[in-house]
C-alpha cells in the first residue's frame, strides 16, 4: 500500500534503516540493500528474502523482543528494534558460519550417531546443540498475553484465501445471500493480480482490467459489501471438526465456524534445486515482482531467471516489463515446450540457455554470478538476483488436512484435490486451474455453490475431468553438496540421498529422519519438492511417492494466541471489602477468594476458643431443594435419611456415589414440609448440583433445585460467648432450650431475614447465619460491633482448619480421595443400612468382603515437628499410610492431624512413625493414634448447654 | 475435538460448552450380584462407533440430555431431552 510516503526508521542489528510508512521490515531491508537477514538452522548459512509472502523461514527476525517474526509481511514500525537470529555476533558476521564447511562431518541425523556415548553426557551435548542450532530465543520473562484476543465468528461461508479466486468466490457467495468471512494472509486482496501486467478475463466484475486495477476493484467491492467480513493479514492454520477454521493474526485467534468452507489457497512457486540455491539474492520470481509492485523496491538490477518449465518464460517477460535487466533465462530442459513464449523472450534480447546442467550460484552473502553447463560449455552470467521460476503448485495442505483426497495429475505434474468432504469446496488455482479466466469461473461457481448449500439448497458438485495419466519416473536431482530442499531445517539433496541409503526409504520415514518439511514453513516451500527429490532418487514417479500427511498448523501460531487473554473468573463474597479493610491475606479456593488469615492463628484461635470469632462462609454451596418428593430424593442420594428430619432441624450429610465413594459433605436443614436447605463444601457445589440434576433428569419426581449460593451471604459465629453476641441482634429466643444444637430457624438477624443453623464445624457453640447477600456486610458489621465487648475477632480459613482438626472433623477431598468410603473415613455412623436402596448402598455393602482396608485416624505428633500433608507413615522402613492434614495446635502445643493407615496401626494409642522430609532419606518423627477428638470429646461445648 | 453438539434446549453449540457424562446404562436392581454392580461401575464399552451418552450443558441451560454419536467422526445422530431417569437409562432416549 503506497498511500503515504512518510519516512520512518528502525534498527536492524544496531544499524539504522530508513523506511517508508507502509513498508514491511522485509521491503525496507531490501531497499536498504541489507542482503543477509538470517542464518540458517544448522549450517548458519547467510539467508535473505526468498518468498516475500510470509511463507518461508528466511526472513525470520526478532522484533522488539518477539522472536521468529517474518520480516517480509510485518509492517515496519517507526523506532522498531529488529535483530537477526541464530547468529553470533550478528547475522552479517556469524562466527558459527564455519559450520557450513563441516557438512561432511555433520550429515543428516548426525546427532543420532555421534553423541550417543557416553549416555550420561547427552544432556551436555544437547545443551550445546540447542544453543548452536535453531531459531530465535524465547524471552526469559513471560510475556503478558493480556493483549491477546480470541474471537468466535459464525458465518454461512468461510473463504480461505483472498487472491482473485477467493475474492470472487466471496463475492459470488454474498450475491447468493450468504454471510461470508474472507480470511487472507496478505494485507491486500487480489493476490498476484497486484503485480501482474496481464489483462483479466473470466468474470464480469473484472473483465478488461489490468492486474493492479482488478486488485483494487476487488478490494473496493468487498469493503463495500455488508455481507462479507474480510480478515486481512490473517492466516488460516487449520480446518477442524465441525467446520471450524482456526486462524490467527499476531496474537489474535479467530475461531470461524462456517456452514461451508471454500478453500481458495491458490498456488505458489517453490524453490528449484541447484548449487547454492539458498544464497541471498536467489528469490522466487513472484517475490521479486511482489516487492517491485507493492513496495516499489528493486531487490537487484540484473536478474538471471532459472526454470524447468514454461513458467520461466512468463516470469522473464514479467520481470523485463517491470524494469529489470534480465540477463539470462536458464532452462534445465533441452527445449522449451511453449515455443511462442520462448520466441517472445528472445525477441526482448534475453539470452535463453537450454539444457542447462550443473547450475551454480557464485557469491557468498550475495549472488554475483550464475554458472551452468549449456551448449557444450561452461557458461557464466553476471547477475545480482536469481529468480527461481517454477510453475506455481496448488497449495493443497489445508484441503488435505480437512480430508480431501489428492490425486497426482500426470499431465501437469501437480497434486490436485480430487474429492472434497461435503462441507468443503476447492476454488480456483488450488484446483489445478492456472489461467486467470479459468480460476475466476471456477471460483464464482464454487462461491455460489457453497452459499446455496449453506442456505439449505442441495447442489451437485460438477464432475471433475480425470487427471492426466501418470508420468514416468521423476528426474534425478542434481548431484551437488549444497542444493537445499528444506530451507527451514537445512536439509540438502545429499542428506535425503543419505537417508534413503541408510534405509529410510519411505517418504514419511525420510521426513522424520531428516526433519525435511518439519520446520517453521510447515512444508510450504518443500512439501512437493522433497517428494520430487525422493521420487528422483528412488526412481519412482511422484504420483507413486505421494505427499506426506498434512497436519495443522499450516502456519505457525503464537502460544499467546492459543492461550488467549487470561480470563479466569474470580469470585468475591459480599463481605470481600470488609476482609480487605481488616488486612486479610487471601487464599484461592476454586474461583473464590477467601481470607486465609487476618492476624495470627494463635490470636484468632484464642478468640474462638475463649470468646467469639466470626468467619465468612458465604462460599459454601447453597441449594434449596423443594417439592413433594424432596425428602425421598435426598434419602435416595445419601446413606442417611432426611425424609424423617423434623422441620426446624439440621442434619449432617455426606453423599456417596454408587461405588460407595464419599463425594462431598455438608448439611441439610428442613425449613418446611417440602422445603430443604442444603449446603456443600466450597469447591464441590457445581459437581453436587450436576449430580442432583443428573438423577432428576427424565425423572417424574416432584423435586426442584435452586442454586442460592450467591444469593445468600453466610457468616459463622462461634465461640463460648457467641450466644451473647447474637442475642443482641435478634428477637428470636436463642436460648439452648429454644434453639438447641442442630436447630434450624428462619428469623431476623440485625433487621434482615435470616436462616440460623445451630452447628459448629470448629467445635464451639456456633451459629451459621445465612442472610441475603446484599445485607451481608451490614450483618457482619453489626456482629462485629455487638461482639466488641466480648472480644470478637474475625478468623480465616487457616485458623478454621486448625480448629476443626482439634475436633477431627474431616474435609472431603482433603482427607478423602476417589477411593474413600464413609465407613473407613470415620463416617460409618451416617450409613443407615436398613434403608431399602440408595446411591452407594451396593458399594458400601461390598466393603464387608474386603479386609485389611486402611482407616482414617487422628494422630498427635509426640516427637516434634509438623509433617507435611501427604507425608508417609512408615513402619520398619515400609510405608503403611499417609498424612492428609496436619497442623500445629495452639491449644495442645503440638502437631495434630489426620492420616490413612493400615488397620493394624489404627488402634487407639498405636505408635506411628511419620516422615518429615522428602523421599526415603528423610528423618521421621514419632506420633500416636488418637481416635477421639482432641477438643471437647464429649461435645458439651458444641451443644452449648446451660 | 471441535464438533458441534445439538443441545435439545439451546440448539447446536460448541462441544466445549458441555460436560461429558458417560455412557448411558441401566443401574442394576438392588440386590443384584456383585459382578453386575462391578460391570455397571467400572466396565465401559468405549465403542469405536455409535455411542449413547449423557451430556450436561455446563455453559448453557444446565440441563442433562442424551446424545447418540458416532465416536469415530463425532457425527451426532440424535440428541434428546431424557424421558427416563438414569436409574433405568438404557432405554433409547426420546421415543
Amino acid at each position: 500500500m503506497r498511500m503515504t510516503r512518510q519516512e520512518i526508521s528502525f534498527t536492524f542489528d544496531g544499524r539504522r534503516v530508513q523506511a517508508f510508512d507502509g513498508d514491511t521490515y522485509g521491503s525496507a531491508l531490501a531497499r536498504a540493500r541489507v542482503d543477509v537477514i538470517s542464518r540458517s538452522f544448522k549450517y548458519h548459512r547467510p539467508r535473505g528474502l526468498l518468498c516475500c509472502a510470509g511463507r518461508c523461514p528466511n526472513c525470520m527476525v526478532t522484533v522488539d523482543g518477539v522472536p521468529n517474526v517474518r520480516a517480509c509481511v510485518t509492517r515496519a514500525v517507526d523506532g522498531g528494534t529488529v535483530s537477526g537470529q541464530n547468529a553470533w555476533p550478528s547475522v552479517r558476521r556469524d562466527l558459527f558460519g564455519a559450520f557450513d564447511r563441516l557438512d561432511r562431518i555433520l550429515p543428516v541425523g548426525f546427532y543420532y550417531k555421534t553423541f550417543i556415548r557416553p549416555r550420561a553426557a547427552w544432556p551436555v551435548y544437547e545443551g550445546v546443540l540447542r544453543r548452536l542450532a535453531g531459531l530465535g530465543s524465547v524471552r526469559r520473562t513471560p510475556r503478558q498475553a493480556d493483549h491477546a484476543t480470541k474471537r468466535h465468528m459464525f458465518c454461512d461461508v468461510a473463504v480461505i484465501g483472498g487472491g482473485p479466486g477467493g475474492s470472487v468466490a466471496a463475492l459470488a457467495a454474498s450475491q447468493a445471500g450468504a454471510r461470508v468471512v474472507l480470511i487472507d494472509d496478505q494485507e491486500q486482496l487480489g493476490g498476484h493480480l497486484a503485480y501482474s501486467q496481464a489483462t483479466v478475463t473470466g468474470d464480469d466484475v473484472l473483465n478488461g482490467l489490468r492486474g493492479p486495477e482488478a486488485s483494487a476493484r476487488l478490494e473496493k467491492l468487498i469493503r463495500e459489501n455488508p455481507l462479507i467480513e474480510h480478515l486481512p493479514s490473517t492466516s488460516a492454520f487449520g480446518i477442524y471438526e465441525g467446520n471450524l477454521v482456526g486462524a490467527s493474526r499476531g496474537d489474535s485467534l479467530y475461531r470461524v465456524r462456517a456452514k461451508q468452507i471454500v478453500v481458495a489457497t491458490g498456488a505458489f512457486e517453490r524453490p528449484l534445486l541447484f548449487h547454492n540455491n539458498d544464497r541471498p539474492g536467489v528469490m522466487l520470481a513472484s517475490a521479486i515482482l511482489r516487492l517491485a509492485a507493492r513496495h516499489d523496491v528493486r531487490a537487484g538490477r540484473r536478474v538471471a531467471v532459472v526454470t524447468e518449465d514454461d513458467h520461466g518464460c512468463a516470469a522473464a517477460l514479467e520481470l523485463a516489463s517491470s524494469g529489470f535487466d534480465v540477463t539470462a533465462l536458464v532452462d534445465s530442459r533441452p527445449a522449451a515446450s511453449d515455443q511462442e513464449r520462448s520466441a517472445a523472450v528472445r525477441s526482448r534480447h534475453i539470452p535463453v540457455w537450454e539444457g542447462a546442467t550443473r547450475i551454480e550460484v557464485v557469491g557468498r552473502s550475495r549472488v554475483r554470478q550464475l554458472r551452468f553447463d549449456s551448449g557444450g560449455g561452461r557458461r557464466s552470467v553476471n547477475a545480482d538476483l536469481v529468480a527461481m521460476a517454477a510453475r506455481p503448485e496448488p497449495v493443497v495442505s489445508l484441503l488435505a488436512q480437512a480430508g480431501a483426497k489428492l490425486v497426482f495429475d500426470g499431465s501437469t505434474g501437480l497434486f490436485v484435490p480430487a474429492e472434497c468432504p461435503a462441507n468443503i469446496t476447492a476454488a480456483g488455482h488450488v484446483e489445478g486451474i492456472s489461467d486467470i479466466a479459468g480460476v475466476l469461473k471456477s471460483a464464482r461457481a464454487a462461491g455460489t455453490r457453497a452459499a446455496l448449500r449453506a442456505l439449505g439448497q442441495p447442489v451437485a458438485t460438477p464432475a471433475r475431468p480425470l487427471p492426466g495419466a501418470p508420468i514416468g519416473a521423476a528426474p534425478p536431482p542434481p548431484a551437488t553438496r549444497k542444493a537445499f530442499v528444506c530451507m527451514c531445517e537445512d536439509v540438502t539433496v545429499k542428506d535425503i540421498k543419505l537417508a534413503i541409503h541408510e534405509g529410510f526409504d519411505a517418504l514419511e520415514t525420510v521426513k522424520r529422519y531428516s526433519t525435511a518439511t518439519m520446520g517453521p514453513c510447515q512444508g510450504k516451500m518443500c512439501h512437493s519438492l522433497s517428494a520430487g527429490v525422493h521420487a528422483g532418487i528412488t526412481g519412482q514417479s511422484v504420483g507413486k511417492t505421494g505427499l506426506t500427511t498434512a497436519r495443522p498448523p499450516f502456519q505457525p501460531v503464537t502460544l499467546a494466541a492459543l492461550a488467549g487473554p487470561h480470563l479466569a473468573p474470580e469470585r468475591q463474597t459480599a463481605l470481600h471489602d470488609r476482609h480487605a479493610r481488616l488486612g486479610a491475606r487471601w487464599v484461592d479456593m476454586g474461583e473464590w477468594k477467601r481470607p486465609f488469615i487476618y492476624t495470627t492463628v494463635a490470636e484468632e484461635y484464642r478468640a474462638v476458643r475463649e470468646a467469639a470469632g466470626i468467619i465468612d462462609v458465604s462460599t459454601l454451596g447453597k441449594l434449596e431443594v423443594t417439592g413433594r418428593d424432596a425428602g425421598e430424593f435426598l434419602d435416595w442420594l445419601h446413606p442417611n435419611r432426611f425424609s424423617d428430619l423434623r422441620i426446624g432441624r439440621v442434619r449432617y450429610r455426606a453423599m456417596t456415589d454408587d461405588a460407595g465413594i464419599v463425594l462431598d459433605d455438608g448439611t441439610v436443614a428442613r425449613l418446611g414440609p417440602e422445603r430443604f436447605f442444603l449446603t456443600t463444601g466450597t469447591g464441590a457445589f457445581d459437581a453436587v448440583e450436576q449430580w442432583l440434576q443428573w438423577w432428576l433428569a427424565g425423572s417424574r419426581r416432584d423435586v426442584q433445585t435452586i442454586n442460592v449460593t450467591s444469593e445468600l451471604a453466610a457468616i459463622n459465629l462461634a465461640g463460648p460467648r457467641s450466644r451473647e453476641v447474637i442475642k443482641r441482634l435478634t428477637g428470636a429466643d436463642v436460648s439452648n432450650k429454644a434453639m438447641p444444637y442442630l436447630a434450624a430457624v428462619e428469623t431476623e438477624v440485625a433487621g434482615v431475614p435470616a436462616i440460623i443453623l445451630r452447628i459448629g464445624f470448629v467445635g464451639e457453640l456456633g451459629f451459621e447465619i445465612h442472610v441475603p447477600a446484599e445485607y451481608g456486610a451490614h450483618v457482619w458489621d453489626t456482629l462485629m460491633d455487638a461482639g466488641h465487648e466480648f472480644g470478637i475477632k474475625p478468623f480465616g480459613v487457616e485458623t478454621q482448619r486448625v480448629l476443626r482438626l482439634e475436633k477431627l472433623h474431616i474435609i472431603p477431598g482433603q482427607d478423602t480421595d476417589a477411593l474413600s468410603n464413609p465407613v473407613d473415613s470415620g463416617l460409618g455412623w451416617i450409613v443407615k443400612a436398613e434403608k431399602s436402596d440408595f446411591v452407594g448402598r451396593a458399594g458400601i455393602a461390598a466393603l464387608g468382603s474386603r479386609s485389611g482396608r486402611p482407616l482414617l485416624i487422628g494422630f498427635e505428633v509426640t516427637g516434634g515437628g509438623v509433617p507435611a500433608e501427604g507425608a508417609a507413615v512408615v513402619h520398619q522402613g515400609r510405608p503403611v499410610g499417609r498424612v492428609t492434614s496436619c497442623k500445629l495446635s495452639p491449644g495442645l502445643q503440638r502437631a495434630i492431624g489426620l492420616a490413612w493407615v493400615n488397620p493394624e496401626h489404627a488402634t487407639e494409642g498405636s505408635a506411628l512413625s511419620i516422615r518429615l522430609g522428602e523421599g526415603t532419606s528423610g528423618t521421621t518423627t514419632a506420633a500416636r493414634v488418637h481416635l477421639a477428638p482432641f477438643h471437647d470429646p464429649e461435645g458439651a461445648r458444641l451443644r452449648g448447654g446451660g | 475435538m471441535s464438533f458441534l453438539l445439538p443441545c435439545p434446549q439451546c440448539g447446536p453449540r460448541d462441544v466445549y460448552e458441555f460436560r461429558y457424562g458417560g455412557e448411558a446404562q441401566r443401574r442394576p436392581a438392588p440386590g443384584s450380584p456383585r459382578s453386575t454392580w462391578t460391570a455397571y461401575l467400572y466396565d465401559r464399552t468405549n465403542a469405536a462407533g455409535v455411542e449413547d451418552a449423557w451430556w450436561y450443558h455446563r455453559l448453557g441451560c444446565k440441563r442433562w440430555f442424551r446424545a447418540v454419536r458416532d465416536t469415530r467422526d463425532n457425527t451426532v445422530l440424535k440428541s434428546t431431552a431424557p424421558t427416563v431417569p438414569p436409574r433405568d437409562a438404557n432405554d433409547p432416549p426420546g421415543d
